[in-house]
C-alpha cells in the first residue's frame, strides 16, 4: 500500500537495487570454492578434481580450471582441500558470457 | 573489439533498454528437480519483492518478454521450448538458470541434451545450485542491463586477493 501511494506521489513505482547493503548473511549460502593457489599442489588439484562430483573441476596446462557454471557449491572440495580450499560467498555470478565464468586458479605451492 | 561487434553491443543496449521499467517474466522447467523453480518462485515473496524492481511473471509466453529455462534441457521438452521461444514477441531475452542448465550435472544422452543452450539461444548464465533468489535478481538484472556483471572481476585465487 505504502508503494502504492508513494507511486501516485512521485510517479515511480519502482526501486533502484540494492537500496541498502545486501544482507550479510547471503554470502554463507552455499557459493563456489575461492583458493589459496600458493598451498595448492598438483597432488592436491588432483584429489579435488576427483573428489568433484560435476565436471565443476578440472586441471589444464599446470592450472586449476574452475567452471562455475558447472560447480553447484556443494562443499566436497573444501572438506578434501583443507585450508588451500575456502568458500568464496560469491552469489552474485550471473554473466552474458559463458567463458567469463571459467576461471583458471596457478597451482602455485611446491610438494 | 571489432566494428560488428561494437555495433552488436550498441543494439543490444537500445533493444535492452526499452525493458528497465518493466518486464514480464515466463519461466520454462525442461527438466529440473524443482529446486530451481521453488528460488524463482520466492523472488514473488514480499522479502524479495521482484515487482518493486519493475519485473512481473505471466504465465502466457505471447506477454512474456524474458524466458528463464531451468533443468538439463530433456528431450522430450524440446518441441515446448521452442514452441514457447517462438510464440514470444521480439524483442526477447533467454536466461538459463542453474548448473543443470548450464551443463554441470547432466552429460549429453538420449534423453537429455545436458544444458540449455544446445536447444536455445541464451543471452545470460546464472550458475548455482539452485540459484538463491538473490543471485536469480542479479542475473535478471544483469540481462537488462541494469547491473554489470561482476564475475569478470573476481579471480577465485585468494593470494591474488590478498596481494591486490
Amino acid at each position: 500500500m505504502l508503494w502504492f501511494l508513494r507511486g501516485l506521489r512521485k510517479g515511480v513505482v519502482t526501486t533502484r537495487y540494492p537500496r541498502a547493503a545486501i544482507d550479510a548473511w547471503a554470502t554463507s549460502l552455499p557459493s563456489p570454492p575461492a583458493f589459496r593457489s600458493d598451498r595448492l599442489t598438483l597432488e592436491l588439484a588432483s584429489r579435488l578434481v576427483k573428489s568433484c562430483d560435476s565436471p565443476a573441476l578440472q586441471i589444464d596446462a599446470g592450472d586449476l580450471v574452475l567452471d562455475l557454471g558447472f560447480c553447484t557449491g556443494c562443499g566436497i572440495c573444501r572438506a578434501v582441500g583443507g585450508d588451500a580450499v575456502v568458500a568464496s560467498g560469491e552469489f552474485e555470478l550471473a554473466s552474458r558470457d559463458r567463458a567469463a565464468l571459467v576461471k583458471r586458479i596457478a597451482i602455485g605451492g611446491t610438494e | 573489439m571489432t566494428e560488428e561487434q561494437r555495433l552488436a553491443e550498441e543494439l543490444r543496449v537500445r533493444t535492452y533498454s526499452l525493458f528497465r521499467r518493466s518486464l514480464h517474466i515466463r519461466t520454462f522447467d525442461s527438466g529440473s528437480c524443482a529446486v530451481c523453480e521453488s528460488e524463482i518462485r520466492l523472488l514473488a515473496s514480499p522479502y524479495y519483492d521482484l515487482h518493486r524492481l519493475g519485473f512481473f511473471f505471466t504465465p502466457a509466453p505471447r506477454h512474456a518478454d524474458l524466458l528463464l529455462v531451468s533443468g538439463a534441457a530433456v528431450r522430450a521438452a524440446d518441441t515446448a521450448l521452442e514452441k514457447t521461444l517462438e510464440a514470444m514477441p521480439d524483442p526477447k531475452i533467454v536466461v538459463a538458470v542453474g548448473a543443470c542448465a548450464l551443463g554441470g550435472i547432466f552429460a549429453e544422452d538420449e534423453l537429455v541434451h545436458g544444458r540449455v543452450d544446445d536447444v536455445v539461444p541464451v543471452d545470460v548464465y546464472v550458475p548455482g545450485c539452485p540459484p538463491s533468489p538473490l543471485a536469480l535478481l542479479h542475473g535478471l538484472l544483469v540481462a537488462v542491463g541494469r547491473l554489470e556483471e561482476k564475475v569478470r572481476g573476481l579471480s577465485f585465487d585468494l593470494r591474488e586477493q590478498v596481494a591486490s
